[in-house]
């Protein structure tokens, strides 16, 4: 780098040979850095639309918001410092803050081993060499696609409604069901149910680990005599736990930050009786609803902070049930 | 690499760039929309809510207004119901805010208190308005907002469905609530229909706590008491109970929409509680006939509680660079026969008797109806509060612990000390 500094422009602008004439021995590292410098200049002009993007739609706002968790911001009036009372507030006084904790813990614990289970189980069953593979993997990719949208949520709403799809089929058998969605009880289980229901994206790289396991590990175990369920628990599950990690990892954080399923089942208050208060449905309604934005910053730190520290538990515990065959 | 390609290279770079800083001059320019426009024309935008029908009753409106005022463009800023509130807020907090705006009686507080609305007094001509419901719009004897109609909170009963299950339409100038109670559970138990949709309106609740001498707002706190909460519970569970009205779950479930999908809209139920603007789109959606009733009161109460209400304001932006333009747009809108005669009683019966008089033969059946019960009970109504900041988060507080008791998550002494809580939070901070 400190040669190319010696390049005076005029040199820098004067290499104008014929393509087929062979480089000088002398000028060869000048002209070497003449060009590199040149794809450099092009290279930064290249990423100066994402630079700007970056710094100014993503790192200064981060910033901002990280300002805002100190005030107090009603958006129609400007900030004020209010130091950490955001975030005491929120731990000690808040149950409402509270409740939507132990909400999203509910559904991410519950809803994520059960949609890799169910990914898995999709997964193995699609890995026999079934004909039209490519077929049935697209159909059980769709609601991965879908999940997250408005249109299924309220598509949802109606299906677990009290006069909706399910109670239809639960009244042939001579049952009448509860309003799923509006009863507090249940509420949240349709949402867990949604999201078991996107297994799609986890099942897709699940398909592709278990292409990775050498064909020649089962046939060896079938000689020696190993059952199917042998085989899955000693040659499948192990080869398979960088996937399922990788799959945890990725799913837990999605989970936390749920937002749409509850808003629209809900209609956006998280009810009934709080029982689908979401973490970020209850940000989104003390930011919006509450004109209290600051303690809506201080809560998005806050999750940060929370899903950087499970992340990172995460990471800790892979060690003593994640199985890298190089490593070993 | 060759001299060409290189060439070639950077004139990509340089266009892609181009076309970058292209685009984002667009968006920005879209933005500051305070410029003079074109011809010397001057650019005003107004903010509204609403269905599509309002949208294009608006889009009229404005037309007609451009017509009378050739120098002047209206923008029409047009969001659902459930929207309007967060844009809002976030246009005013980024020194956007639309320059004539709609607003309602729960956020007034809110959006005057801090700042944001232009005193309207002397700027907009309001002698002709009804004075009593301009006061509404008053907050420490500033005119924040210039009431567009006005509105009741009245008991809705379908006539069609009383007459099936051969009830006759209550006489309501002395009814009880146990008399309402009791024909919802006729009407239901003679089949086919519901009788009553319940809900957990704060209008309701403070029609329900005037008629036992409490207001919903007394000062800066909730002036409501436990033993009022618990008697207005007392009223859902048991319409419940009885099968009066549909059960919690239910209940819940309906009550998350608006009037189109509600038992009265859809022909599935006998009464409800609506505003009396509703009626409109409750009669439309159903296809029957509906009845404007008094609230039923407990008996031997002096005061039938119910109020008149503003059905919206129309605001200005206290940062507004064109405040005279907008003040001119309110003034069409609110007094001028002209724009009354598109908007009818979209939103509320207009207020201003001159241009009453002149569109009261223009307005359909059910607007008449409307206007004639609000004639007639108009002497009992008691004066219009002002709720105080907070006020818009009230209809969710309500709601949920009311839900809590619906659901038996909780008793009703321990929500409803838990709804005073949280409300007078809500109001004060």
């Amino acid at each position: 780098m400190s040669e190319s500094i010696s390049v005076t422009p005029e040199r820098a602008l004067a290499p104008k040979r014929a393509p087929d004439q062979p480089p000088g021995r002398r000028r060869r590292t000048p002209h070497v850095n003449i060009h590199r410098r040149r794809e450099a200049r092009a290279a930064y002009v290249f990423l100066a639309p994402w630079f700007i993007g970056l710094f100014v739609i993503t790192v200064g706002p981060i910033l901002a918001s990280l300002y805002l968790s100190f005030t107090d911001y009603s958006l129609l009036e400007e900030a004020k410092w209010v130091g950490l009372g955001n975030y005491t507030e929120m731990f000690f006084e808040d149950d409402r803050f509270i409740t939507s904790l132990k909400v999203t813990t509910i559904y991410v614990v519950v809803s994520v081993p059960l949609q890799l289970a169910f990914a898995l189980g999709l997964a193995l069953a699609l890995d026999r060499g079934l004909r039209g593979l490519s077929f049935y993997r697209s159909v059980y990719y769709l609601p991965s696609l879908l999940g997250g949208s408005v249109a299924i949520a309220i598509l949802w709403r109606k299906i677990f409604g009290t006069d909706g799809l399910v109670n239809g089929l639960l009244s042939v058998f001579g049952i009448q069901g509860p309003g799923w969605v509006s009863d507090p009880d249940t509420a949240l289980g349709t949402l867990i149910l949604l999201h078991v229901w996107t297994f799609g994206a986890p099942m897709v790289i699940f398909l592709a680990g278990l292409r990775q396991i050498p064909q020649s590990y089962y046939e060896a175990a079938a000689v020696d005599g190993a059952t199917k369920l042998r085989q899955f628990r000693s040659i499948t599950l192990p080869l398979l736990t960088p996937i399922i990690f990788f799959n945890l990892v990725l799913e837990v954080i999605k989970s936390f930050q749920s937002f749409t399923q509850s808003f629209i089942v809900s209609g956006g208050s998280g009810g009934p009786v709080d029982s689908t208060l979401f973490y970020t449905l209850y940000l989104y309604l003390k930011g919006f609803k509450s004109y209290e934005m600051g303690y809506a910053a201080a809560m998005a730190w806050v999750l940060l902070l929370l899903i950087a520290g499970l992340t990172g538990v995460n990471f800790l515990a892979s060690k003593y049930w994640v199985f890298y065959g190089d490593t070993k | 690499m060759n001299l060409s390609s290189r060439k070639t290279m950077w004139k990509v770079a340089a266009l892609s760039v181009a076309v970058l800083t292209a685009v984002t001059a667009c968006g920005s320019g879209d933005g500051g929309e305070g410029g003079g426009g074109e011809g010397g024309k001057t650019t005003i935008t107004f903010a509204y809510w609403g269905s599509d029908a309002r949208q294009k009753l608006t889009e009229q409106v404005i037309a007609k207004f451009e017509e009378k005022n050739p120098t002047i463009d209206v923008e029409g800023d047009f969001s659902n119901w459930d929207s309007y509130y967060e844009k809002l807020a976030t246009k005013v907090a980024a020194n956007d805010a639309p320059d004539v705006l709609s607003i309602e009686i729960r956020g007034l507080s809110e959006y005057a208190g801090r700042g944001a609305l232009a005193d309207l007094a002397g700027k907009v001509p309001s002698a002709d308005l009804d004075q009593q419901v301009l006061a509404s719009g008053q907050i420490e004897g500033k005119q924040y907002a210039i009431p567009t109609g006005v509105n009741a909170f009245s008991m809705v009963a379908n006539t069609a469905a009383l007459e099936k299950a051969k009830k006759e339409l209550p006489e309501d100038t002395n009814w009880t609530w146990d008399q309402w109670m009791t024909l919802a559970q006729e009407i239901s138990a003679a089949g086919g229909v519901t009788g009553a949709e319940y809900n957990f309106n704060p209008a309701f609740l403070q029609i329900f706590a005037a008629q036992r001498g409490e207001k919903f707002y007394d000062g800066n706190k909730i002036g409501v008491s436990v033993d009022t909460l618990k008697a207005w519970w007392a009223i859902h569970q048991k319409l419940i109970e009885t099968k009066g009205s549909p059960d919690a779950a239910k209940s819940a479930e309906i009550g998350a929409t608006g009037p189109e999908q509600s038992l009265l809209g859809t022909n599935a139920g006998a009464m409800g509680m609506w505003w009396s603007n509703q009626l409109n789109a409750l009669t439309k959606s159903s296809g029957s006939e509906m009845t404007l009733l008094r609230m039923p009161k407990p008996e031997g109460a002096t005061t039938g509680g119910m109020f008149l209400q503003p059905a919206m304001f129309y605001s200005a932006s206290a940062k507004s660079e064109h405040s005279a333009e907008g003040a001119k747009l309110i003034d069409f809108l609110v007094n001028d026969p002209d724009a009354a005669a598109i908007l009818l009683s979209d939103r509320g019966l207009p207020t201003n008797s001159k241009v009453l008089d002149v569109v009261k033969t223009k307005l359909p059946e059910t607007d008449q109806k409307t206007l004639a019960f609000i004639d007639e009970v108009k002497s009992e109504l008691s004066p219009i509060q002002v709720p105080p900041k907070g006020a818009l988060e009230m209809e969710d507080i309500l709601k949920r612990n009311s839900e809590e008791v619906m659901f038996g998550k909780a008793t009703p002494d321990a929500a409803a000390q838990k709804f005073l809580t949280e409300a007078n939070a809500a109001i004060a901070g």
